[in-house]
């Protein structure tokens, strides 16, 4: 009579087994606390994924900045003339192809959103013409349009632009 | 055999009970949507945390218009709102939403029993489900994938913010445009 009782916790410990291996779980990228990983000692602040790169910020180095982390091959990209010392970059977000990384930055008393190419290594500033607090920029993974949060009138309204800087035409009511 | 039968009686008034009570709840989970207030993308109210499906056609965002804190997906294309059936709930509160590549998926944080959690809404099939359910500990800013299958966001598990990265796994439905190659999983 005792016997099938047994069965009861075997099976239940059989379905906690398979719940472990089932979706969706956990990927492990390696902790490294020396800062060349995607989780370090120090603090990692809004991811992005574009699929294979996870865009974060960090401040690993002791000034908070951008990193690029490859999932194919697990390492950080190297991203020559984004990061600068004196500059609080925030909120990146990177297209598919990690070509395109749009961010928040604070430099010299104004922040701003930067548009970084990776293939002219240069970052050009979008919002140099809007007299408004901006913050929370997005990159569409094709690349082809930005959108971010700008104060306007007392609060915060949002902004789509172009890859080359120029506003979408988003009608306001009333029209 | 007696013994048995009485109890069974007894206990057939609680069947019915449980019977009204879950139709009950599923007809309260059916009411309605809340209205969505003006038609623009900006309103005199609050806009923010946008977020960009992966073909830049579709905006997701935070409005307080209308005296609610909702999330709303606005056509660029279309210039209007899209409709997101049983996402916006009055009870609870949505945050940092995110888009896939056509928009397919959305995922964002909310609470469950005063949890944080993240969630992911499927616009094929309308309905929400929690994907941290498991999950001890403080979690924010998710992000999905265009492709749909990965969500990164970040956990306090080690006592500061650090980024943890969820996979869906290879057997859901992958959101990628028209044509394009489907990679192997890696």
């Amino acid at each position: 009579m005792t016997k099938p009782i047994i069965f009861i916790p075997i099976l239940a410990c059989a379905g906690l087994l398979t719940g472990c291996f089932g979706y969706p779980r956990l990927v492990n990228y390696p902790f490294d606390p020396g800062g060349r990983s995607i989780n370090s000692l120090a603090s990692e602040l809004n991811p992005q994924t574009s699929g294979r790169y996870i865009v974060f910020t960090s401040d690993r180095r002791g000034s908070q900045d951008v990193y690029l982390f490859d999932t194919l091959t697990r390492n950080l990209m190297d991203l020559p003339g984004l990061n600068a010392l004196d500059t609080i970059a925030s909120h990146p977000s990177v297209s598919e192809d990690a070509r395109y990384i749009v961010f928040a930055a604070s430099r010299q008393g104004r922040s701003a959103i930067f548009l970084y190419d990776r293939e002219t290594r240069q970052s050009r500033n979008l919002t140099a013409n809007l007299q408004a607090e901006v913050r929370n920029p997005t990159i569409s993974a094709d690349g082809s349009r930005i959108a971010f949060e700008f104060s306007n009138n007392g609060q915060w309204d949002i902004s789509v632009y172009d890859r080359s800087g120029q506003p979408v035409n988003v009608p306001q009511d009333p029209r | 055999m007696k013994k048995f039968t009485s109890q069974f009686w007894l206990q057939r008034p609680i069947y019915w009970g449980l019977f009204f009570g879950l139709t009950g709840l599923l007809s309260s989970c059916g009411s309605g949507d809340i209205p969505l207030g003006p038609t623009s993308l900006n309103s005199r109210y609050t806009e923010e945390q946008p977020a960009l499906s992966g073909n830049g056609r579709f905006l997701a965002l935070i409005s307080n218009r209308n005296s609610t804190h909702q999330l709303l997906v606005y056509d660029l294309q279309q210039q209007s709102f899209i409709s997101i059936p049983g996402l916006n709930r009055r009870e609870t509160i949505i945050e940092s939403p995110s888009l896939s590549y056509t928009g397919r998926y959305i995922a964002y944080l909310t609470s469950d029993q005063g949890r944080p959690v993240v969630a992911l809404y499927d616009r094929a099939t309308q309905q929400s489900q929690i994907v941290t359910p498991t999950y001890r500990g403080w979690v924010r800013n998710p992000a999905i994938s265009p492709d749909g299958r990965y969500i990164v966001f970040e956990t306090a598990a080690r006592g500061q913010w650090d980024i943890e990265v969820l996979d869906r796994g290879p057997t859901i439905e992958l959101d990628i445009p028209n044509g394009a190659t489907v990679n192997p999983p890696q």
